[in-house]
């Protein structure tokens, strides 16, 4: 019999906030877009809507000591594990503290193309080798294992868009197989100067500014930045402790759709339909258990025509919320922003809608006004990527 | 849960010392030295001037004209490798659930050489965001490497990327073997894959790890590392769809292992913290003891730091045994193929079980007192090898043993 996983810690660095009551505050704000133009060696060619953390201050959180060769993804997971796992990880000796699993797309791109960028301009001999250890994709994860002395696991996930959640499946094998008692686990994002660019030659940027989930005329997302974490654990452990369980990781489901269209989505939507079916098998429930679906759209019209598709097939009444359009696309670390953002709904009994009223593309139960008095005891994430990866997991109330 | 075994029914290589199983085992066993001058790119002023490319391989022999293109050198080597793989195991992916056919894969630095050529075209004419490739969003992210071997093979199971740098060879093929072990998939293929970069071999060389002229592990005057690419690929199978198909089989993914040093991002924990944690969760997870090891595929860099480290994991957790053990590194030869280098070690160690040939350690000529084990100096050794464990550590802390055993129905 395998162990059911439980999540019983969440924390966050982002514009919503960074904890569960925070976030669920600010969901019920308008959304809080910033610009973005000035990135250390280059720039953009214009202020660049974005959602940035804009009271970020790293030295707060983490004091002065060991950050100045630490980059801002770095400086963004650690601040997010301190927020809420510096009691745990200090309460808990050594040998037993939780290990790390975390997705992210990028790692810190902005430290490799700061790498190139000073090696071109003052030399590649006069490069600072202390910079190096940034280049890594898995430099955020081991810079918090060797901050917090986790030694069970360090494990870095890079599915694209999808890293978040990928790293919560990854972690949640690692619990299943009976490997760990309990785990970090979550997404990381920078804004950096390559994804913006990345994003905005790929089609994907909103010129208007606006990101507007499955609307008729969307005409991209908008880039956002942060981290969220969440303490996996079995259930037995969390009860052995006494930890409070927030929800139980029902289902989980991971797949590939390797059919791609001209923003590389598939428009037929076999990957996201499979990935769907598959969590709510995994929790052992039928499609009609779902409360709400939060959705991976973030405006990009061929992944939200996708998406579309393939909800209005298997959840045409189910209530869809679309977190993105208040939290950005934050690429590897989304869908556990979503995560966060659901968490948070499921437990204030609502479902949290986009505020202003928009025509959609296709028939998506989209909620644009705040629907309370919702107690949700299973909810649905997704998280689809242009490059094909498709997954979605299955959230039970448990609090 | 269905705790099906995981067996490895075919293999794909691609090296600085051959492209192809056969290639690259014959040139292995011949103790064949693949560090060289570097002619990527110009090496003057740095410490060293050789590294270890990858000389013969066509990825239009692989992959069509449009593809070639549209993947970075990381892809294009996974791809390759992964296709040798499935050629290797007699496996059409089409005739199969595509659904339960997986990919899972690591690697160091991703596609740096896209990067690196955007940026360089960023310093050039314009300096404009205008000059970067339209395609490079589509071609960098690491994530794009599994994607396409996925695409490629028309796989629709679990896809995934772990970039834990110079470990993720192993920590791809172990996340391989738990999707058949809790029945995800039927079909993993699972690697790794790195291109040789600049920023890879300034880095190393800023941090002065690299090898003047050859890589020599466990001699008492190594230098350092040297610099490779390559990708290596593995068809892992359930016992049961293998048995099925009637595949023959290399060996079987008995358990591995994972830990942290914790200690700092770029020198090993000198006490071996993580690497004991690996070694002795991997061997307890295959479900074996220290005695049962027969053969050690090291990590085996050349570092001063890593070898004597290493040595000293080995020692810790086989105790007397680690006196009798073979322990050899195929990076003399291959250099240090980042995040492709434990999935290639994991290939070559399938081929010694199958074989029954262990690979040398070449350049071994001065023994050191603080690395005193038998590292297999300088000429392959026939012997009969039932249970392989390969080690990689990489940036970071990250630390990895992979058990694999004779297959024994």
């Amino acid at each position: 019999m395998e162990p059911k996983i439980v999540i019983t810690t969440a924390s966050a660095i982002h514009c919503l906030g960074r904890n569960l009551d925070e976030i669920s505050a600010s969901l019920a704000l308008p959304p809080r877009t910033s610009y973005l133009k000035d990135f250390g060696f280059h720039s953009l060619s214009k202020d660049t809507p974005c959602f940035r953390i804009g009271d970020f201050e790293p030295e707060a959180i983490l004091g002065k000591k060991g950050l100045r060769t630490k980059d801002h993804a770095t400086k963004l997971l650690l601040s997010a594990i301190e927020l809420g796992f510096k009691d745990l990880f200090e309460s808990t000796p050594e040998p037993a503290r939780p290990g790390l699993c975390i997705g992210t797309s990028f790692g810190s791109v902005q430290s490799i193309g700061d790498f190139l960028s000073d090696a071109i301009i003052n030399g590649f001999h006069n490069v600072n080798p202390q910079a190096f250890a940034n280049t890594v994709i898995n430099a955020p994860t081991s810079n918090a294992n060797i901050r917090y002395l986790s030694r069970a696991l360090s494990s870095t996930v890079s599915t694209t868009f999808n890293a978040g959640l990928d790293a919560l499946a990854y972690a949640a094998m690692f619990l299943r197989r009976g490997y760990a008692s309990w785990l970090i686990a979550g997404g990381l994002e920078e804004l950096s100067y390559y994804a913006l660019i990345g994003l905005d030659k790929n089609g994907s940027l909103s010129a208007s500014g606006v990101c507007a989930p499955f609307g008729a005329t969307a005409d991209g997302t908008v880039a956002g930045e942060g981290c969220a974490v969440f303490c996996l654990e079995t259930e037995e452990h969390a009860k052995s402790r006494g930890a409070h369980i927030i929800a139980e990781l029902a289902g989980i489901a991971s797949c590939f759709d390797p059919k791609k269209g001209p923003q590389g989505f598939n428009l037929a939507g076999d990957g996201c339909r499979h990935a769907m079916r598959q969590a709510c098998g995994d929790a052992g429930i039928s499609l009609s258990d779902i409360a709400f679906v939060a959705a991976s759209a973030g405006g990009v019209p061929d992944g939200d025509t996708m998406e579309a598709g393939a909800l209005a097939g298997l959840f045409p009444k189910t209530p869809v919320a679309a977190y993105k359009a208040k939290t950005g696309e934050c690429i590897g670390a989304s869908s556990c922003i979503s995560t966060a953002c659901a968490l948070a709904d499921m437990k204030a009994q609502r479902v949290s809608g986009i505020g202003n009223a928009y025509p959609l593309s296709l028939p998506v139960n989209l909620v644009f006004e705040t629907r309370t008095g919702v107690p949700a005891e299973f909810v649905l994430i997704n998280s689809f990527s242009c490059d094909g990866y498709c997954g979605s997991i299955v959230l039970k109330n448990r609090s | 849960m269905k705790n099906d075994r995981a067996v490895v029914t075919g293999l794909g290589v691609v090296s600085p010392i051959g492209t192809g199983v056969e290639a690259f085992w014959n040139a292995a066993c011949k103790g064949t030295n693949g560090i060289a001058p570097l002619t990527s790119f110009d090496t003057t002023g740095f410490r060293t001037s050789v590294g270890a490319e990858v000389k013969d391989f066509s990825a239009g022999s692989f992959l069509a004209p449009s593809q070639v293109s549209s993947m970075g050198r990381s892809s294009q080597f996974a791809v390759a490798a992964s296709k040798m793989a499935l050629a290797d195991a007699g496996l059409d992916i089409a005739k199969h659930d595509p659904y339960r056919t997986g990919v899972s894969f690591g690697t160091t630095m991703g596609e740096p050489q896209v990067l690196e050529e955007g940026i360089e075209r960023l310093y050039g004419a314009t300096g404009s965001a205008d000059a970067l490739p339209e395609d490079l969003p589509r071609k960098y992210p690491c994530g794009v490497i599994s994607a396409n071997v996925a695409s490629a093979l028309g796989a629709c199971g679990p896809v995934i990327m772990i970039p834990t740098a110079c470990a993720a060879g192993n920590y791809a093929i172990g996340y391989a073997h738990d999707l058949i072990r809790r029945g995800m998939a039927d079909v993993v293929i699972a690697g790794g894959s790195d291109p040789i970069s600049k920023i890879a071999f300034t880095g190393f060389n800023r941090l002065l790890a690299t090898a003047k002229e050859c890589c020599r592990p466990f001699d008492k005057n190594r230098d350092g590392m040297a610099v490779g690419e390559g990708a290596g690929s593995l068809v892992l199978e359930s016992l049961s769809h293998a048995k099925k198909r009637g595949a023959k089989i290399y060996a079987e993914v008995l358990g591995y292992g994972l830990g942290c040093d914790a200690f700092k991002m770029t020198i090993p924990d000198p006490s071996g913290s993580g690497g004991i944690l690996a070694l002795t969760t991997a061997l307890a997870h295959a479900n074996i003891g220290p005695d049962a090891v027969d053969y050690v595929s090291a990590h085996g860099t050349g570092t001063e730091e890593n070898d004597r480290t290493e040595t000293l994991i080995i020692k810790t957790v086989l105790g007397e045994r680690a006196k009798s053990v073979p322990v050899s590194s195929l990076k003399s030869m291959i250099g240090h193929t980042m995040g492709a280098a434990s999935a290639i070690e994991a290939a070559a160690c399938c081929l010694t079980m199958s074989h029954g040939v262990i690979l040398p350690t070449i350049n071994y000529r001065t023994p050191d007192p603080e690395c005193d084990l038998d590292y297999v100096p300088n000429a392959a050794r026939s012997a009969s090898i039932n249970i392989a464990v390969s080690n990689a550590y990489a940036f970071g802390g990250n630390t990895s043993s992979l058990v694999l055993g004779r297959f024994k129905g």
